[in-house]
Order: C-alpha cells, then structure tokens, then sequence
C-alpha cells in the first residue's frame, strides 16, 4: 500500500457535512523518527545522575559555632579519571581546609577565592573539610544564617540558640548534646537566631529568673528571721495575738487557694490593674487561661504575658502549661512582703 | 510497537524529571517539629519584645506578632491532620517572626562576620573549638596512616588554652592558639611527607592508567585523522610523563598530565 504522506498544516478538503478530516495515523512518524527519540531520551536519562552525582555532594553537614563561624563537612563523588576537582566553596574566607581521598589520604589543595583545586588523582569520593565565616551575619542581637545550599544539609546550631524565623521548612530536628540539628532540603535557607534568654523550653521564663529568685529567697529569709523574733518576743511578753495577725506574719501554707483580700493584705504594692486580674482568678476558683484573662480584660496578648509574669514574679500566681496554652493558677503557699 | 515506544518515551521523561521534584518534596519526619520551632520563636519573640518594649509595643510590631501567633495557634490545631494547612501556618509564623526581629533589633550595620582578624569579637572558645576539629581531622590520617607524629604538645596545648579561657586569661590564651595554629601547620605538613611516599604510589598508578587509556584515544584519533597536529605533541608529552615516572618526579608528572589532558579534550572533540 503506497501511503501518501500529508502536511500536517495542509487543510483537508471539507466533507459534505461541513467537517474538517485530518490525517493522524502517521503525524508522528512525519514530526520525529521514534527509534532517535528513545535513543535521545535514554542517553539523557543516563547522563542526568552522572552529572548530578558528580558535582552535588553525597553529605553535608554544617555546624555553627557561638561567634558565627561555620564548621563545612562535605563528602562528594568524583570522576576517578580525572586529576583533579574544583569545588565551589560557600564563600572565600575558609580556614582549617583539609581534603581527605577516600583511601584516607591527604589530597593536595590550592585554595583560591571561592574555589578550591583539589588534587584528586584516581580517588572516586572525597571528604573536605573547611571553617568558613561568610554563613552567618549579625544585626543587633539576631543572627541570620543563609546559604544556597546544593543538596540536602544537616544544620547544627549552637547551644542556647532559638530560632525566631526561617523561610525553609525543615525535613527533620534532632537535639544533639543540647543542640538543635535541623536536616534541611537543598536551595536559598535562611533562619534567624538568637541567643535564648529563656531557659526552661516548656514555660517562659523572665530574663533575669537567678536573680530574681536570689531576692525572693533573700526577703524570704528576712521575713521568716523577723516573724521567729516577733514571735519569741511576743511569747515573753505572754500577749496573745490575734489570729488574723499571725496569718499576715507568717508564711502561709494552706491546702486551698487564698482568697483575693488576703493576697492583696499580704502584697499591698500590687497595681490596681493586677489586683483584677487577681479577684478575676479567685473568683474562677483560682485559675485562669491566659487567653480567658486577655478576653477578660481587652488587653494584647503582650500586655497581659506582661501582667501575669509580674504577678509571678510577686509569687501571687503560677503558671503551667495546658496544651500549649498557660495556665495562671493562684499560688497556695504564699509570702508576705517585706 | 508504537505503544511501547511511547510508554518507554514516558517512562523516561518520568524519570528524568522525577530526580528533581525529589527535591522539592518536604517530607517532616515528625510533623510536632514544626510546632515545636514556631513555638519556640513565639516564646522568644515574646520575650524580645517584653524587653524591647516593655509596656508600649508600637502597633504595627504588635499587629505582626498577632498574625505570627494566631499562625501558630492555626498550626497546632492543623496537626496531625492537614499537613499542606500546618506547612503554610508555619512558614506564616516564622515570616512574621522573622520580620518582627528584624524590626527590633538595634539599627547596627549588617556586616560580615571576619571573627579571625577582628580580636574585639574574637571568641575564643569557639576559635579552639573549630581548631580542635582541624587537628582531629589531621589526626584521623595521621593514625590511618601509621605515621607515628606524636600529638602530646598539641593536646597539652588544647588543655592549656581551655584553662586559660576559662580562667579568663584571654591575652595568654590567644598566645597559646596561636602556638597551636602553628603546631598544626607543621603537623601537617609533617603527615604529608610521611604519606608522600604512598601518595606518590597512588599517583603513579593512577598515571600508568591514564596512559593506557589515552593511548587507546590516540590510537583512534590517528586512524581517523593521522595529520591531526595535536597527535605529535600528545605523543611526546607522554614519553615525558613516562621518563619523569622513571625519574620518580611526582610533581612533574602531575603539571605534565594536566597539559595532556588539554591535548587530549581537543583531540577527542575533532574525532567526534
């Protein structure tokens, strides 16, 4: 059978009815010869990984140190047949740079700029090793880490750092050591730290808690060396002191919550606005969420952390967390103030 | 037949673009860690702004600190379930997180970190840390490698300088890392000589291969095109390489093969 090949632009003649036939039984043979596109596509195929595995690293690990400095753990396959590797580096002021071939040899290096030369000589993997300060920038108090990474990475931050942003989601976190160690996906990644004022993970806790709780154990001190006085003088005196009295004297220590009057016999300088707060929790039978105060009460969420963590600072309240949510319960042993 | 080209045509393209969505693919081992970081940072943001501000927290901060929050909040209750839903939440959060820092942190030019020239933010600690890694890495081929340096002066060394930054001796520690920097220069330089007899080993055949293998490419080029001008040179510069294997001389060797592997690309692209 003679088949006539047609131009796939080439109009067909309208049939009776109006409709337009076109030929497609052999479009394909006429665009392309099937045989040369399979070949075409299995050599790209093949060429593909080659390339990929040579020039992205197999494992790369980076750690941060406290002043910025960042330690580069990288593991690549190279081409055996070639003598030598350039890699990229991820800036130009590198120290500490060590090349490792897979037999455990110390590879020749020549470090310049951005790139290192790195004598390879039949090796298949290479390990590198290098310090590098251009990761990490500071603005005031927050430190960005940022990088165009090419492949996946594992980020170790240093300790007592938290991070308050990133643009990346990460695939994965590990505490190693007290350290936070991100596994994050190849591209831009850039995470904002800083160095944490808050110690306790699970509840917030004020910048300055050592010092703090030193003034309270201090004043707590006085106070209980002041009431053993009183009491051992007023003993001698033989006066009997009335029973509202000694409770304002001593440390209470009772199995339910104080009621709101008696918080505020016992610390009189409390503001007039913590003292709702304060009459609020009572009357709730001694707890509150901190999102029922912030409804309460109209105020911002930062207004009322403020708040709540002066009147645990006072030891009027304590909080605890509740799905992820505080929980400011009115404490039960309470101590008056000096 | 048509089919099955098509569908191997398609299995191709599958793969070959396959490797790259590989990469975008976000897959949280345990999604609470999401939650986990943009907890932290609200806490810490929190915090940052209670001591920035204390009680008068300009509205716009206070505004982004809302929508961070909320996009926490979001992001718990859209655990475990909504995982698309928790990603977003969560990239919203730390946005917000991370423009709120940047508005409160003290307007210092941003600047490049240069710890090791700039002793004023020198941290010591971390300069012997990161050294500490540089010689451990010295010291792994050093051990592989049966070459019997001893490392006593520079552990003591790294002894010394810990208790000297502890004890806030900063002008007497910075003396002892430098002395360290110093030894372990030396060490290296030291590990290399004595690894350079089985390195030259290894370059040596590593070169005889090439030679075989080059020679084949040779041998190709001159039945397609025997007046190719770059054949000769090639040819000589082998016997070179050869006699300079003969003479022991490495670091000839290695100049030699880097002006023959030029050579040789050109050779390779005319009989293409």
């Amino acid at each position: 059978m003679n088949q006539q090949i047609v131009p796939i632009h080439r109009k067909e003649s309208l049939g009776e009815d109006g409709m337009l036939f076109v030929r497609t039984d052999s479009i394909f043979d006429t665009m392309v010869k099937i045989p040369l596109l399979v070949a075409s596509m299995i050599i790209v195929a093949a060429v593909m990984p080659i390339q990929s595995s040579f020039s992205s690293p197999r494992v790369l690990d980076l750690i941060i140190y406290p002043d910025g400095s960042t330690h580069v753990s990288t593991e690549i396959d190279v081409d055996p047949l070639a003598t030598d590797y350039e890699l990229d580096l991820f800036g130009s002021t590198i120290d500490n740079f060590v090349a490792v071939g897979e037999n455990g040899f110390l590879l020749t290096t020549d470090v310049i700029g951005n790139s290192a030369l790195i004598e390879t000589f039949g090796s298949s993997a290479i390990t590198v090793e290098y310090d590098i300060h251009d990761l990490v920038s500071k603005q005031g108090r927050v430190w960005t880490f940022s990088l165009d990474a090419p492949s996946d990475f594992t980020l170790l931050l240093p300790k007592n750092s938290a991070i308050v942003g990133m643009t990346k989601l990460p695939i994965n976190m590990e505490i190693i050591n007290d350290q936070d160690q991100l596994t994050l996906s190849s591209g831009d990644t850039e995470i904002d730290y800083l160095f944490s004022t808050i110690t306790n993970p699970i509840i917030p806790v004020d910048p300055t808690p050592q010092s703090d709780y030193l003034m309270y154990a201090t004043i707590g001190g006085v106070v209980a060396a002041a009431v053993t006085g009183a009491i051992i003088i007023r003993a001698k005196q033989k006066t009997v002191k009335p029973i509202q009295d000694q409770q304002l004297t001593q440390t209470i220590q009772k199995n339910e919550t104080i009621d709101a009057e008696t918080i505020f016999k016992l610390k009189p300088d409390i503001r007039e606005d913590d003292k709702e707060i304060v009459k609020f929790i009572s009357d709730n039978g001694g707890q509150a969420l901190e999102s029922e105060l912030r409804k309460k009460f109209l105020q911002p969420r930062t207004t009322m952390w403020r708040a709540v963590k002066r009147l645990e600072r006072t030891g009027i309240i304590e909080i605890q967390k509740k799905d992820l949510q505080n929980l400011v319960k009115l404490r039960k042993n309470m101590e008056e103030e000096e | 037949m048509k089919t099955l080209a098509l569908f191997t045509i398609f299995v191709l393209i599958f793969g070959t673009v396959s490797t790259s969505l590989v990469n975008d693919a976000y897959a949280q081992k345990d999604p609470n860690i999401l939650l986990h970081i943009a907890t932290q940072a609200d806490k810490q943001i929190l915090n940052q702004l209670d001591r920035a501000y204390g009680d008068s927290v300009p509205s716009d901060i206070q505004a982004l600190y809302e929508k961070g929050h909320t996009a926490v909040e979001s992001l718990e209750s859209s655990l475990p379930d909504d995982m698309e839903q928790a990603r977003e939440n969560f990239l919203t959060a730390m946005k917000s997180f991370k423009q709120i820092t940047r508005m409160i942190s003290e307007p210092i030019t941003e600047a490049r970190l240069t710890t090791s020239s700039d002793v004023s933010d020198r941290d010591l600690k971390s300069e012997l840390n990161r050294l500490h890694k540089y010689f451990q890495s010295l010291k792994t081929v050093s051990d592989n490698h049966n070459t019997g340096i001893d490392f006593s002066e520079i552990k003591e060394l790294f002894a010394q300088a810990r208790e000297q930054i502890n004890s806030g001796e900063i002008e007497t520690a910075t003396e002892t890392i430098q002395q360290l920097e110093s030894l372990i220069d030396t060490t290296k330089n030291n590990i290399r000589e004595h690894s350079s007899n089985s390195a030259s080993d290894r370059i040596i055949e590593f070169a005889l291969k090439q030679l075989n293998k080059i020679k084949d490419i040779l041998d190709k080029a001159t039945s397609v095109d025997p007046d190719m001008p770059e054949l000769e040179e090639a040819n000589s510069i082998i016997q070179e390489i050869e006699t300079l294997i003969s003479e022991d001389n490495i670091s000839d060797v290695k100049k030699k093969f880097g002006e023959l592997n030029k050579i040789v690309k050109m050779i390779k692209k005319s009989i293409r």
